[in-house]
């Protein structure tokens, strides 16, 4: 499988609003613990001119999981298409993969006694776990499996400004690129059928 | 707006401004308020290299996404446009012939423009004079540009002023009826452009007909209803015409003038029942009055599908009644956007439990109250019915009726086609595809015949009128002081038969404007202006002589029955700078505004508010939470978000009064009220002011509150509510609160 | 260090208090984190500990685990135990206190290792509940190790100190590479006890303090932050040190258990009983023997 068939994850900071609806609807889909942040909304530099932008933050499926190579019980396994998952049966809760990630991933709902973890849980792009796909098990443990219907991992989907972009890789990164690109080239309004060439008299 | 060209609505669309080359923002923050809507303003500024401008007292997300942002001292938004009209009108950047053509009074404008030169907008708004010029250079010459504007600009006591000088601002740079212009007032709720356009206010009738004889003769025999019956449900004839209260200080009814309230003329008695649908009682300023105005009444209804908070304020505890009502999927109806287009909901569940549809409410109680028949005779007279079928009658009945706005062509059935196919409509410009070629998405209004496409881009000479296109309304008579009020010659929409200004279509003057000869059928049927024309055939006759209904005249910068024929800057009642309240006063007091006599000068000068009260009190959204809040507080994710009320404060201020990040503070008011709330700190406010949310409810003055919601109905987060603290202050034409200008005292809990 | 442990207990339940706004990994410090995963100027340790933690720390652990053990057979094999003779004086060495101490550090340590070497081996094992077990046994035996290694450090440092005889005793690798009897120089304790006492005492306050870090994972020390240290670093530096340290623990832990059960036959008996045979005090605590015969305790 060639490496630009994975899917991939990208937050545009020019559209970001830090409206928060891809992290509320991650929690609302796949039914969060309060205290479990799949995805999470983070602003910087908040009211300083020129300066402020938002970003939304989760697992990013890297191509080289540092996640899945310190796992000292194997519970992780990565897909072909790129998603990276893991198996909360295997999982122990040491939260190494928590040590190893660069974006924080791994999420640790706080619900033992004397403070102890629970086994790791993150964003599956929407892809569900080990169980068998859309069964009761997989849905309570993992939350959705969209990918398996064919649909939209539900943050990028809800994405107000569609900063939040998720896809085959290639793709994802035509679109940015398209943005770019297209700055000052203008908008057509006219759909094909009416019948003037361009726009109004201007 | 509607007093400067004839309606009072969004003139472009969301879509559209994704042909804008400029957009400056006064008072409004789409990222928040219409994250999804700010998908356009994003990809204008991709596409078009769009500049963005906001205009703000406090530096918003819309702010962060902008190109230049003016930090504005609250309720300074008319010098401001001034400074621009300045060095517009100085540097010729103004549409000459536009002008000419299509405004009446521009040069009133001009002298009053003249006064506002750079230095001094500074030293009025606090913006840097040099930034000023930037952004107006800027914003003159790229164009088409557009001007957006929410209740940062309208919720001010010169809030109508307001209103009105930013669309003389667009006539000055001929941005208007231009794809890509336009002035773009964003609406906030849902369905509240609907619910204005049925005009649930105080002071007209549905569709803006107002409150004369002859509107009320009109409305009786549309309604199918006896005109002497209608008349009959008044105390005497002469209340007919007079204008109710207003939410903003229905209050004021209740308390009649007692214990130094405002004075009431409500005909020698006071308001003594309250029936609520919605929400909007715990969204009204001055909290403690409305509270005091609520354990006076003998009984209030409130119907929502989340419990009023209005029931938790009030320490009423008899002859309170919560009607559970259903939510928006459990009925189905028309919806109108901000851009005047309607959309078709369609039911999803059956209500659930005992709640009920708004209008069945409705209809109870109209059964009970022995009016039923009357409320509803009007939906079976279209087709003779015997009996109405809910809501395709009711949305016919308003199509029939609603000539105004030109709702003619909203019959259920087209409103219902475009909702099912409105992936056959073009995004940015509401063109339709296949079968919907020829109309626009939601067939924005005016929809003037059953045929019409829709008009999404208003006073758009550069089309046809059938194809949406029009001059501006003919509303204000046809001269003033001597000077023509129709447009000028060859300002008419293009294939017009008629190439020169005229005024609004009447039964006398439609064969001579038009130019045709009616038959003695259509003499007989035709209705005396095209307001009242039931039978349609004036708007018919203007489609084929491709001529709008209302008139082609000019836009007017004057009103010459306002106090203030043009808008002029007065301060706000509560300023921080007492030195420009003495050269920019406010109005003289307004007796029987809306029935209660309101302050205005006597308020501003009643003392020196600023020495007590130094800092500008700002409210605001946060993009999880809605509204009055109850709503998205008892949302669990949506709460956890903001879970707190809290009050964003600069660093260097809550440092001067001992306030740490995290920490508890007081936010007194002038009103005698305060709050207690968490202090954040943020660079986004400066530090002569503090931002406070408006979404929370359920604590008062310190005291918590939750012990008094129904078992299972608290929300997830309660708060104080900053209305509590909002300022006594009202528009004085619209009476819309001044929550937008207040000052307040800070001190450490 | 006790003390050290309520203290972090406490600071560590009143930021969970807080909820995740104020979480220390996932708040305010996410993006700054991930700039700072590898980039020029920081600790760089998310980078070392994936490399560690992927590719040396087992590897290490199973040659630890295997080697010393097989090192030590060849030993027994090649030149076996030492035997003391039993008709002499038995001179009283280790009082109650110690020995209880003692005893109470070898169950916690019995829990303790293997426990912590499932956890390490954890996909032999299969994951899942049993390792989930061990972790959480792994965790609670620390408070057994904590009342023991507390009492242990004051009770015997004294004679913990570094001295001249250490240096000789190291340089013949304590006498344990032939078969002879000659007296060895060492004190009370010679510098392989004292190497595995610094270890477990010293080594073992570090091993609590790091995996107390990683058990409570979400709270803020003032202390540590204030040297710009962020909590995902402090974590990734405590996982790092847990596992080098334990790696190190573990090779002397089976020293001192092949040298107190194999290779000094009976020497288990004198933290039973608190005796020692004279002659093994002769030869193998030379000095020590010297400075009681000087005194007349014999």
């Amino acid at each position: 499988m060639s490496e630009s068939s994975r899917l991939k994850f990208y937050c545009d900071e020019n559209r970001c609003i830090g409206c928060d609806g891809c992290s509320v609807a991650c929690a609302e889909a796949h039914e969060l613990p309060s205290g479990v942040n799949r995805r999470k909304v983070v602003t910087l530099n908040e009211g300083i001119e020129g300066l402020e932008y938002s970003l939304s933050i989760a697992c990013m499926h890297c191509t080289d999981a540092p996640c899945e190579e310190v796992c000292p019980v194997d519970c992780f396994y990565i897909r072909e298409d790129g998603i990276v998952l893991h198996d909360k049966d295997i999982c122990i809760g040491c939260a190494y993969c928590l040590y190893a990630c660069p974006f924080g991933a791994p999420q640790f709902p706080q619900d033992g006694a004397f403070g102890t973890k629970g086994v790791m849980d993150k964003c599956t792009m929407c892809a569900g776990g080990p169980e068998e796909t859309n069964s009761h098990t997989e849905r309570e443990l993992y939350g959705q499996n969209r990918i398996s219907e064919g649909k939209v991992p539900v943050c990028a989907a809800m994405c107000s400004t569609k900063a939040l972009l998720v896809g085959d890789s290639n793709e994802v990164s035509n679109i940015y690129r398209e943005r770019v690109l297209s700055a000052g080239h203008g908008v057509k309004t006219q759909p094909y059928g009416w019948n003037v060439a361009y726009g109004s008299k201007k | 707006m509607a007093n400067t060209w004839g309606y009072g609505a969004m003139t472009n669309s969301l879509g559209d401004i994704q042909n804008a080359k400029a957009i400056i923002i006064f008072g409004a923050n789409p990222a928040v308020n219409h994250p999804v809507g700010f998908q356009h303003f994003l990809k204008a500024k991709e596409r078009n290299n769009a500049k963005i401008i906001v205009v703000d007292p406090v530096f918003t997300k819309t702010a962060a996404k902008a190109d230049y942002y003016c930090r504005l001292r609250p309720g300074t938004d008319i010098p401001f446009m001034y400074g621009m009209l300045h060095l517009i009108f100085k540097n010729g950047w103004h549409d000459k012939n536009f002008i000419k053509d299509r405004v009446y009074a521009m040069d009133e404008v001009m002298e009053e423009a003249k006064k506002w030169n750079p230095k001094k907008v500074e030293d009025v708004t606090g913006v840097p004079a040099d930034k000023l010029i930037q952004i107006t250079r800027l914003y003159a010459q790229s164009t088409p540009g557009t001007l957006i504007w929410a209740m940062g600009l309208t919720q001010h006591s010169i809030g109508s002023s307001n209103t009105r000088l930013a669309p003389i601002l667009q006539l000055a740079l001929g941005n208007m009826g231009e794809e890509g212009g336009g002035t773009n007032i964003l609406r906030g709720h849902d369905n509240v452009q609907g619910a204005t356009d049925m005009c649930c206010l105080s002071h007209t009738l549905p569709g803006y007909y107002g409150l004369s004889d002859g509107s009320w003769k009109y409305f009786a025999s549309s309604w199918g209803v006896d005109y002497d019956w209608l008349k009959g449900r008044f105390h005497t004839k002469e209340w007919m015409n007079k204008k109710g209260f207003t939410l903003s200080r229905w209050w004021a009814g209740v308390l009649d003038g007692k214990n130094g309230n405002d004075k009431i003329h409500n005909g020698g008695t006071n308001l003594k029942n309250l029936i609520v649908m919605g929400n909007g009682i715990t969204s009204i300023a001055q909290q403690a009055k409305v509270k005091e105005g609520l354990d006076n009444l003998d009984m209030l209804v409130l119907c929502d599908p989340f419990v009023n908070e209005a029931a938790i304020l009030t320490d009423k505890q008899d002859d309170v009644f919560i009607l559970p009502a259903a939510t928006q999927f459990e009925t189905s109806g028309s919806v109108t956007a901000t851009n005047r287009a309607a959309q078709w909901r369609n039911k999803v569940i059956e209500p659930m439990y005992e709640s009920k549809a708004d209008q069945d409410i409705m209809f109870e109680l109209a059964k009970r109250l022995g009016f039923y028949e009357q409320l509803t005779a009007g939906m079976k007279i279209k087709e003779n019915k015997k009996d109405f079928q809910w809501p395709e009658d009711a949305t016919d009945e308003i199509a029939r009726i609603i000539k105004t706005i030109g709702l003619t062509g909203w019959t259920a059935k087209r409103l219902k086609k475009h909702s099912e196919n409105w992936h056959m409509f073009d995004e940015i410009s509401g063109r339709g595809y296949g079968e919907m070629k020829g109309e626009y998405y939601g067939l924005p209004w005016p929809c003037w015949t059953e045929k019409h496409s829709g008009s999404p881009i208003l006073y758009n000479i550069n089309r046809s009128v059938a194809e949406g296109g029009m001059g501006f309304r003919n509303r204000f008579g046809l001269e003033h002081d001597g000077v023509d009020l129709l447009a000028g010659k060859g300002s008419a929409p293009k294939g017009s038969a008629n190439i020169d200004g005229y005024p609004e279509i009447t039964k006398d003057n439609i064969e001579e404007v038009l130019g045709i000869k009616l038959t003695a059928d259509e003499k007989r049927r035709i209705g005396k202006n095209w307001k009242v024309d039931t039978s349609n055939i004036i708007a018919e006759k203007c489609m084929q002589r491709g001529m709008a209904p209302y008139g082609n005249a000019k836009a007017r910068a004057k009103v010459w029955t306002f106090p203030d024929p043009i808008p002029l800057h007065r301060e706000s009642l509560h300023s921080a700078r007492p030195d420009l309240v003495k050269e920019y006063p406010s109005y003289a007091d307004k007796g029987n505004h809306y029935r209660v006599d309101t302050q205005y000068i006597s308020k501003q000068t009643e003392k020196d508010w600023s020495k007590e009260f130094p800092i500008n009190l700002i409210t605001g959204r946060l993009v999880n939470l809605n509204g009055a809040g109850m709503e998205n507080r008892a949302s669990k994710y949506l709460a956890a978000l903001s879970p707190e009320m809290f009050c964003n404060i600069n660093p260097n201020l809550a440092g001067i009064h001992g306030i740490r990040d995290g920490s508890m503070m007081w936010i007194h008011s002038p009103e005698g009220t305060k709050i207690k709330v968490k202090a954040k700190y943020s660079y986004a406010v400066s530090e002569d002011r503090v931002w406070i949310p408006f979404h929370f409810a359920g604590h008062f003055q310190g005291e918590d509150l939750s012990h008094k919601y129904p078992n299972g109905t608290k929300p997830y987060a309660v708060g104080e509510s900053a209305n509590t603290v909002t300022n006594y202050g009202y528009d004085i034409v619209t009476q819309i609160p001044e929550t937008k200008g207040g000052l307040c005292r800070i001190e450490f809990a | 260090m006790k003390s050290k442990y309520i203290f972090i207990a406490l600071i560590a339940l009143t930021s969970l208090a807080f909820g995740a706004s104020d979480s220390a990994i996932w708040g305010k410090d996410l993006i700054a984190n991930i700039a700072g995963y590898d980039k020029e100027g920081s600790l760089h340790l998310g980078k070392y500990f994936t490399l560690l933690q992927s590719t040396y720390f087992k590897p290490l652990f199973f040659g630890v685990l295997v080697g010393v053990p097989a090192a030590f057979f060849i030993h027994y094999a090649v030149i076996g135990p030492m035997i003391f003779s039993h008709d002499r004086k038995k001179i009283y060495v280790f009082t109650l206190f110690n020995r209880v101490v003692h005893a109470i550090s070898a169950i916690s340590f019995m829990l303790i290792i293997p426990t912590g070497l499932v956890m390490m081996f954890g996909s032999f094992f299969g994951g899942g509940s049993f390792v989930r077990l061990c972790t959480e046994i792994h965790a609670i035996s620390t408070l057994l190790f904590i009342i023991s290694i507390v009492p242990m450090f004051f009770m015997w440092v004294r004679w913990m100190f570094i001295h001249i005889d250490d240096i000789k005793w190291l340089m013949i690798v304590g006498g344990y590479l032939n078969k002879d009897k000659k007296p060895v120089p060492a004190g009370r304790f010679n510098a392989g006890q004292k190497t595995w006492f610094w270890l477990a005492t010293l080594g073992g306050v570090l091993m609590i303090s790091t995996g107390t870090a990683m058990y409570f994972q979400d709270f803020k020390l003032e202390i540590i932050a204030s040297y710009g240290i962020s909590q995902i670093d402090l974590l990734r530096a405590s996982a790092i040190t847990h596992n080098a340290l334990g790696i190190g623990i573990l090779a002397l832990f089976l020293v001192h258990i092949y040298m107190s059960v194999f290779a000094i036959k009976g020497a288990i008996h004198s933290m039973i009983t608190g005796f020692k045979e004279e002659e093994e005090v002769e030869i193998l605590h030379s000095s020590f023997y010297k400075e009681l015969k000087e005194k007349k305790e014999i």
